[in-house]
């Protein structure tokens, strides 16, 4: 720590992770994600004085607009969606430097135009060519605002580009996707946001793990019995039908979401928290999944049915999607990573669209009680023990124990003992963009997808929708509202296992 | 976030060991509607009778942001007679978003007469198992006497307040004797934390620095002249200007520019040092470095 030998005065001064001065770039500001999710967590950022002191916010999007319009539009975004109570004087700091760039995504014009913005921004904020450019837009318009921009460097300072969900829709276009960043900015430039990653839970799928003594020695094939991983939406696709349609549960969620989950449930301890070494172990999970048979898949799609006691359209009924779609609404699969901890135990992974509740869970199903001395249930059967990581709602950890029923006999009850995010540590819980935009200022990956992790999801993807050509399902196949369709639960039943319910 | 009194027990001279067989009635009574006890440390308050108000609003806004056992011991020496007095409290904090509570327990015990003498017998079967204990102490404690010297080697940290302590820079070095006890917090210190950082960013040109001149309380005034000599390793003159906030420090005449963002509140500075758990030894080396 050179810099601390040098200035005796910041020892032991906690420097926040407050990084340098740049502007943040946002390709598709004035779409749902930037007013939903982006600008909330920069004014968040903002009320905990978490930007650099010197910090420029430019949009780029189609719609004509002006500077002051794409303010009074972010203000009213803020004020809606923020997490923290508006105030005037933070955003005011932070509307001095909010300007907005309306172009088509790609055209030089509109490049010259935002290159011109950046360099008067480096002037009038002390930005110093440092730039973070956000593209939150479609992936067919990544390559020409890639090139664009790739083209118009400035001279001095740092440059990160993030990438938004969807990448690549197989494992060709996420390559091509790869090929046409990697040809104007080097992989650690890069940073593909999957938004779970940046979720506290799942941050603390890794506490929980290296951070206790008392798991990770039965964190194994020989403790664990099974893993299941749920994601489950009860909302239907809302109004993302063309996307939809195109991409199914398993681009929108089990790609991502559910293999990054399963990838932190399943890793190897690496040897620090830095990008390179948890991303290397991850890597090593996907690299060890074999592709599910047939057999070891379930698609399933919703028809009509009742959601919260409402009565919803069934998936084919919804607007702009077709009347014989084929598009699968729920995953469900039995994976296996074969390593010499893993081998031999399911994990079974599920999504849907339309399902009862909304909640993402990992639960961790140990071994049962080898031989319980309790007559009474014997016949029973004791339940084994379940480690439940709430991703969302409810954050936290609980774990299923049997339990003695008082009186005389011996009556074993399940009971949970539960670990409440909200509960102990009562602070809000950061959003997760508000970490990961926080982090890809600082220039930190860890929480970042890297290329060769994309690549091994796709692969699996690929070889997984490739056996689906061969045959044609009968859609829809469960109720909105229900847990899936049966053979989602033929799937366990055949192992003597069912799915937790909850 | 919702805040509710849940249940409340009161008794007089009541004995320590009741205490808890209270407590767990009181939970039982409000176990309808899933109610989670949950705490990641005790909180212990000394708090002498013309601290009292102000320190239970304190208080009650603390358990909100660390669920705690909070042990708020309240000495009246001049008590006619000796016994404990209790209030017993569950607090309840809705969960956003979940249909659940957790509760906290707040123990308010009156020590009359000579029992504030020895208060460690008091509070020990009282503490939570394995999680640290916190001592806020209001006012300046007295160095030496049995009381605080008891607690002290009670608990994991003291959390003090200098700028409740009249003679400064007089008792800092009585701090300084507790150090290898417990770990020291002082509210004054932390509350110097922005200024601090924005003098750091004057290197090198401070390090030639002959004299501050400190427009804030008198310990702000003493600790930041005590950083800066420990951590320059050379003598700096203070000028002190009574203020009730650090407003303004110059360096050898030369006003430092003003520090950027808010002021932190005064709940937020207790709640960072309960969150920390170590010594600090640069605050150390300062409170050595007032006098």
């Amino acid at each position: 720590m050179a810099v601390l030998e040098e200035n005796p005065l910041l020892e032991g001064l906690e420097l926040a992770r407050t990084p340098e001065p740049c502007a943040l770039v946002i390709f598709g500001a004035s779409g749902d994600l930037t007013r939903r999710k982006l600008f909330p967590a920069i004014y968040s950022l903002a009320h905990r004085q978490l930007l650099p002191p010197r910090f420029a916010v430019v949009g780029v999007a189609r719609t004509e607009w002006s500077d002051d319009e794409f303010r009074d539009s972010m203000e009213e975004a803020v004020r809606e969606f923020a997490r923290d109570e508006f105030r005037q004087e933070t955003w005011d700091s932070l509307a001095g430097g909010i300007r907005y760039v309306g172009t088509e995504f790609g055209s030089p014009e509109g490049a010259d135009r935002l290159a011109a913005c950046l360099t008067e921004l480096d002037e009038e904020r002390e930005t110093r060519g440092n730039r973070v450019y956000y593209l939150a837009v479609p992936p067919a318009v990544f390559k020409p605002i890639v090139r664009q921009i790739g083209e118009r460097r400035a001279a001095e300072g740092w440059t990160r580009l993030i990438v938004e969900k969807p990448f690549g829709h197989d494992l060709a276009s996420a390559r091509e996707l790869n090929e046409g960043l990697h040809e104007h900015f080097a992989e650690e430039e890069i940073f593909r946001i999957d938004h779970y990653l940046g979720k506290e839970t799942v941050q603390n799928v890794l506490a929980l793990r290296f951070a206790n003594g008392i798991f990770e020695p039965i964190w194994n094939r020989q403790f664990i019995d099974h893993v299941q991983i749920t994601v489950g939406e009860s909302l239907g696709i809302e109004r993302r039908a063309a996307f939809y349609e195109q991409a199914g549960a398993i681009r929108d969620i089990f790609q991502n979401h559910l293999l990054q989950l399963l990838a932190v449930t399943a890793m190897e301890p690496p040897i620090d928290f830095t990008a390179e070494s948890v991303r290397n172990e991850k890597v090593k999970v996907l690299k060890a999944m074999h592709t599910p048979g047939p057999k070891h898949m379930v698609r399933g799609q919703y028809g009509r049915g009742f959601v919260e006691g409402a009565e919803v359209p069934a998936y084919r009924d919804e607007e702009a999607v077709a009347a014989d779609s084929m598009t699968e609404t729920y995953v469900a699969a039995k994976l296996f990573v074969d390593n010499w901890r893993w081998a031999d135990t399911p994990f079974y992974v599920r999504t849907g669209k339309r399902l009862p509740r909304r909640e993402t869970t990992v639960a961790i199903q140990f071994q049962r009680a080898p031989h319980p001395p309790f007559a009474e249930i014997a016949g029973e059967g004791l339940r084994p023990n379940v480690l439940i990581v709430h991703i969302q709602p409810n954050e936290g950890v609980s774990l299923e124990i049997g339990a003695k029923v008082p009186g005389h006999g011996m009556q074993i009850r399940t009971v949970h003992m539960d670990f409440l995010y909200g509960g102990t540590f009562r602070t809000g819980l950061p959003e997760a963009y508000e970490r990961l935009i926080l982090d890809a200022m600082l220039g930190d990956a860890t929480l970042f997808t890297r290329s060769d992790e994309i690549e091994e999801q796709w692969g699996l993807v690929d070889a997984i929708v490739a056996a689906w050509r061969r045959d044609r399902p009968v859609f829809p196949n469960y109720a909105a509202g229900a847990w899936g369709p049966k053979e989602a639960d033929d799937l366990l039943a055949r192992d003597g296992r069912a799915w937790r319910t909850h | 976030m919702a805040v509710a009194e849940l249940e409340r027990w009161e008794g007089a001279d009541v004995r320590v060991g009741e205490i808890e067989r209270r407590l767990a009635d009181l939970r039982a009574a409000a176990a309808e509607g899933g109610l989670i006890r949950t705490s990641v440390l005790t909180h212990l308050a000394w708090v002498p009778p013309e601290w009292e108000e102000q320190a239970l609003g304190t208080l009650a806004g603390m358990a909100e942001r660390h669920p705690s056992r909070t042990i708020v011991l309240l000495p009246q020496p001049d008590a006619d007679d000796d016994g404990i007095d209790a209030t017993l409290t569950l607090r309840m904090f809705r969960l956003p978003e979940a249909p659940r509570s957790i509760c906290t327990d707040v123990i308010e015990l009156r020590l009359r007469g000579t029992l504030g003498a020895a208060p460690a017998s008091i509070v020990a079967p009282l503490l939570i198992a394995d999680l640290p204990v916190f001592l806020r102490w209001r006012g300046l404690p007295p160095f030496g006497q049995r009381p605080f010297e008891e607690l002290v080697d009670l608990v994991d940290r003291v959390v003090l307040d200098s700028t409740e302590w009249p003679g400064l820079p007089a008792p800092y070095p009585q701090v300084a004797a507790v150090f290898h006890r417990a770990a020291v917090s002082d509210i004054a210190w932390a509350r110097t934390s922005r200024w601090r950082r924005q003098l750091a960013s004057l290197w090198p040109e401070i390090a030639s620095v002959r004299k501050i001149r400190v427009t804030g309380t008198a310990a702000q005034a003493h600790l930041l002249a005590g950083w800066l000599r420990s951590r320059l390793d050379k003598p700096v003159g203070l000028e002190h200007e009574p203020s009730d906030r650090l407003i303004d420090v110059e360096i050898d005449g030369e006003a430092a520019p003003f520090p950027p963002g808010d002021p932190p509140q005064p709940s937020d500075v207790l709640s960072e040092e309960l969150d920390r758990f170590t010594r600090d030894p640069v605050y150390e080396a300062a409170v050595r470095a007032t006098v």
